[in-house]
Parts: C-alpha cells; sequence; structure tokens
C-alpha cells in the first residue's frame, strides 16, 4: 500500500460502514451493491534506446523492445447504497505504480452524501480532479485517445487525496454548473521516491452547454515534500556553514532546491466539444513550486471526427519548462564543490522536462463494450523530456512511439 | 454496415435535418418507442431534451423534481439502440464512453439495466419515480407514455 496504515484505515473504515449498511438495505429488497470496471491490455514500444518512454512516474518504460507494463491495467469498483442520501464507493486499481510494481492500490474509498439533489459531501479517498479527465484519465474505454496527453498529464504524479470535497450543481440558463471544493492530503510515489502533498486545498468548476460544449477551470494549493535521500543530502552540503565563506550562493542554492513543505499549485482551464460525428479537447495547465520541482506549462489540443465505429483523432501537444526554479552558478575550485555543483546539475537535468509532441491515432469500437485504438506518436525532447535516462544520459533526440491495446469497461 | 444501422443513421440524419423530435411518418418502418413513466406521476410529457438528460447522467431529476430511478433494456436490444439514437443523438458506444465517464468518476450509476419489456413495466408500475423505455406496442394501463419516438 501506498501509505501509511493510519491514514489508510480511515477510508476503508469508512466504506465498510456504508456497505454493512446497504447489506442492511439490501435485505429490504432494493438493489445495493452495483460492480463495475475497466482494464486496458497495451502494448507499446519507441525507436529510442536512450530514453524510455514511460507514465506518470513509473520506473520502468518502452524502448526499442515492446512492452506491455506502461499501458495495461486493470480497474475494480463496487458502489453500495445504504439509502437515497448515503452511498459508500471502493475503487481499486491494479497498474504499474512509481514503485515498479503491479500491487493493487486503494485508489477510492468514499462515503459520499448527496444532501439534496443539487449539493453532494464526500469523505474519504477520492480522485484529485486537477485535470479535465482525472478521475477516469485510466479509463481507457471513456476517452478517446490510447492515453491522456502527456505533456499535460505527466505534471502531476498524484491522482487521489485524502480528504473530503463538496460539490454543487445548478442550472444557469441552458447550463449545467458543478463547482466542487475539495481539500486533504495525498501522497505517492514518482520512480521510487516518496512525494508527499499536504493542506491541499483546491476548486473545480465545469459548465456544460446544450450543443456538446463543456468549460473548466481548476485550481489547487498544496505544500509538498520530497522524501528523497540524494536531495535532503546534496541540500545539507550546499547549506555546510563553511561553505558560506567562500560564496552565500551556495546556502541559497540549497534553499532554492529544498522541497521540504513548499507551497505548489496547478491550475487548468479546458474545453471540449462533443456533438454529431466531431470532437474536439483542450487543455492548458500551469505548474508552479518553490521547490527543485520546475514550474511547467503544459496544454493538448486534440480533434477527432467519428465514421461511424472508427474516429480517427489528431493531438498536438507541448510541455515547457517556464522556471527552473534554481540556478547552479556555485563557484567550483576544488574537485569535492565540481561534484557537488555536478550533483545539482543532475538534479535540475532530471526537471528540464521540455518536450513536444505531435500524436494520429485511431479509435475502433469493435464490440459493445470494447475499443481498439493504435496511436503514433513524435516525441521532440528538448533535452531528456518526460522520458527515463540514466544517469549522466540526458539528451534523447526524437522519438517514435508506438502503441495498441484494447479497452473494456464492464 | 447493416442495412438496419443504415436506416438508423438516416432517420437521424432526417430528423435533424427537418429539425424535428417526433412524428416523422416517413421513419413507418421502425418500430415506435414509448418514454414511460408510473401512471400516478405528476409527469403529463417530456420532451426528448428532458429524457436524454436523465439518460445521459447530465442530471438525475424528474420535471416533478423527484430523483428519477431509470430503468435500460439489455445492452444490444433493438430497442434500446433505436431509443438512445433518436431521443439522445448518441450511438451506443457513445453512451456506454458518457457512462463510464460518470460511473469511474463516482458522480452517477447508470439506470438498471431490466431483461424485458415486461419487467420494465412491472418495474414502472411499482415506483412512482421510475422511467423507462419500452416499443410502444407492448404499453398498457400500468403505465403512462410521457413521450413517443419513431
Amino acid at each position: 500500500m501506498r501509505i501509511g496504515t493510519s491514514v489508510f484505515l480511515t477510508p476503508v473504515a469508512l466504506a465498510l460502514i456504508t456497505l454493512a449498511g446497504a447489506a442492511q438495505a439490501q435485505t429490504a429488497g432494493d438493489s445495493a451493491f452495483s460492480f463495475s470496471g475497466f482494464g486496458t491490455l497495451g502494448l507499446v514500444k519507441s525507436s529510442s534506446d536512450t530514453g524510455k518512454y514511460a507514465l506518470y512516474s513509473q520506473p520502468r518504460g518502452a524502448d526499442t523492445s515492446v512492452t506491455g507494463e506502461v499501458d495495461s491495467k486493470l480497474g475494480l469498483q463496487v458502489t453500495a447504497r445504504a439509502n437515497a442520501m448515503f452511498s459508500g464507493t471502493v475503487q481499486v486499481l491494479t497498474k504499474q505504480d512509481g514503485k515498479g510494481k503491479f500491487t493493487p492500490g486503494l485508489e477510492w474509498a468514499f462515503v459520499k452524501a448527496q444532501v439534496s439533489p443539487n449539493l453532494a459531501l464526500r469523505l474519504g479517498r477520492m480522485g484529485g480532479p486537477f485535470f479535465a479527465v482525472s478521475d477516469f484519465r485510466d479509463v481507457g474505454y471513456a476517452n478517446t485517445w490510447l492515453r491522456p496527453p502527456q505533456d499535460v498529464y505527466g505534471q502531476v504524479p498524484v491522482s487521489h487525496i485524502d480528504g473530503a470535497d463538496a460539490s454543487f450543481q445548478t442550472t444557469l440558463g441552458s447550463a449545467t454548473v458543478t463547482a466542487q471544493l475539495y481539500g486533504g492530503k495525498s501522497s505517492s510515489y514518482v520512480t521510487g521516491v516518496k512525494i508527499e502533498l499536504d493542506k491541499v486545498l483546491g476548486v473545480n468548476a465545469t459548465a456544460e452547454f446544450d450543443g456538446g460544449v463543456t468549460l473548466r477551470f481548476g485550481h489547487v494549493n498544496s505544500k509538498l515534500t520530497a522524501h528523497s535521500t540524494t536531495l535532503a543530502t546534496i541540500v545539507g552540503a550546499l547549506r555546510n556553514p563553511q561553505l558560506a565563506a567562500f560564496s552565500p550562493r551556495f546556502a541559497a542554492l540549497g534553499n532554492e532546491l529544498d522541497g521540504t513543505d513548499k507551497t505548489a499549485t496547478f491550475t487548468g482551464i479546458g474545453a471540449s466539444y462533443d456533438q454529431g460525428d466531431w470532437l474536439a479537447n483542450f487543455e492548458y495547465t500551469q505548474r508552479r513550486t518553490d521547490s527543485y520541482v520546475s514550474d511547467t506549462n503544459g496544454w493538448y489540443v486534440t480533434l477527432g471526427h467519428r465514421f461511424g465505429k472508427f474516429t480517427p483523432y489528431l493531438t498536438l501537444s507541448k510541455l515547457k519548462v517556464a522556471d527552473a526554479n534554481a540556478v547552479n552558478d556555485i563557484p567550483a575550485p576544488t574537485p569535492q564543490l565540481a561534484g557537488l555543483k555536478g550533483a545539482v546539475n543532475l538534479v535540475l537535468a532530471g526537471q528540464a522536462t521540455d518536450q513536444k509532441t505531435t500524436g494520429v491515432g485511431l479509435r475502433w469500437d469493435a464490440y459493445r463494450n470494447i475499443a481498439i485504438k493504435a496511436q503514433y506518436e513524435r516525441i521532440q525532447p528538448k533535452t531528456q523530456g518526460l522520458f527515463l535516462v540514466p544517469v549522466n544520459g540526458t539528451v534523447v533526440g526524437n522519438v517514435n512511439v508506438y502503441s495498441i491495446a484494447v479497452d473494456t469497461v464492464f | 454496415m447493416s442495412i438496419k444501422h443504415l436506416i438508423s443513421l438516416n432517420a437521424r440524419a432526417l430528423r435533424l435535418a427537418l429539425g424535428v423530435t417526433l412524428g416523422v411518418s416517413a421513419l413507418a418502418a421502425q418500430a415506435q418507442v414509448a418514454v414511460i413513466v408510473n401512471s400516478k406521476s405528476p409527469t403529463a410529457s417530456m420532451t426528448a431534451d428532458q429524457v436524454a438528460t436523465i439518460f445521459l447522467g447530465k442530471s438525475n431529476v424528474l420535471p416533478s423534481g423527484a430523483a428519477a430511478a431509470a430503468t435500460d433494456l439489455p445492452d444490444g436490444s433493438a430497442v434500446r439502440d433505436q431509443f438512445y439514437s433518436k431521443v439522445t443523438g448518441k450511438q451506443g458506444p457513445q453512451v456506454k464512453a458518457a457512462w463510464s465517464r460518470l460511473v469511474f468518476s463516482g458522480k452517477a450509476t447508470p439506470p438498471k439495466e431490466l431483461a424485458s419489456a415486461a419487467e420494465v413495466k412491472k418495474f414502472v408500475a411499482a415506483n412512482p419515480d421510475a422511467i423507462g423505455y419500452i416499443e410502444k406496442s407492448a404499453v398498457d394501463g400500468s403505465v403512462k407514455v410521457v413521450l413517443s419516438v419513431d
């Protein structure tokens, strides 16, 4: 399990209490449980052996040999209804996680109170609504693409929060407007390093108009902590009081890189169109932190057209580092200090994720609940982009990525 | 592509072209579908948009203000395909994708699937806030029709 036992127990206990209540309701004759699931069997290979293609925070990715470890996943979900107001939902998701394992993870475990037709409250573990398709980004069948564009979705490794939210839905003219306020905390592993987000507080608003247009705005604030011993060693060395005599930049750089309880925000706008045979999606997002984690801007635009059961689509996307947040200008007069400077360079290189992508794909609705997809992407990283690279291997060059997947929901 | 599918696509195109939802007599070749509610429901009639809103999970509220208990016919049934195509303007996979977005964001549960028109009628007759659809020829006095589509 990805988090400590005490945090884990709370949402599970809540969900179990609801399940028990729902079981009683079931004896009254109403069907109280609904089971559903989703799965993807995906294969991917790339044209590069210098950088591996992986998602979100996976430590293992695709190179010139085919792998099923990047996209394949299975999600199982059960919702139990205690009565008209209270329900509980648990979702277990199995995919390659940030530790490189296929350990089933508790993605959601929340109780929901539908206080009125317009107002819902939730408590427990729930999806973090950081993007337009946050909650169902792993549900391949629900999306046109084979996977969400990584130039945007690769910026935030955390997918759920432990906390509470309130959703208010109303009709304004011809639009259905939903406003969600949420708070809590979260943690995740990014290529083996534990990342914690505390004091998460966010808002997510969508407006769905007649005619197939949906608009979205989201903003979230948090305090970020990276539990990296490598980073802590480097920051500790930079803050060594003896170095202050050489230059005040050592301690200053240590503060710039420090990843302990630092402010991190994520803001996004989105628009989508889905009516008749045409569909289009757009998102623009900004990640900002006061730590070694770089400030980035990411966007994509997707255009697709349905021809019966076939939907070809085109996606253009870009991830740009707006600010590295740290300047490695410390003097290096000795081999030891040169080593320190080199270590800082490695940290910063890992955050230089600039890349742009051109992708084309085809979704084929082959059967009632099965979609088959093929996708080709040409990724142009400035240095290493979002690719996994070995230490000191920082320039990847242009990469072609070929993917096929079978998506199902049940 | 089957003949039936072609007819259904043509029907939709024609409906859109004419800008009408009801009473297109040119499509008499297909069975009529009736949207039904409980006979004691205060709702006398509903528009296709109102029905689509409920069956696509955009809202769960009936015109009466009550939370709807919606029912589906089995996946793959011709009446179900015709209902969604005519009333929502969406084909099966689009409807399923739309519902999977709602289900897997914990926002809504899809209509309760029942095996036959007889079961839908039984459910609707027994539940004051129920809404379902069946072929019009199966309608009887136990339920009330709020919308007919050709």
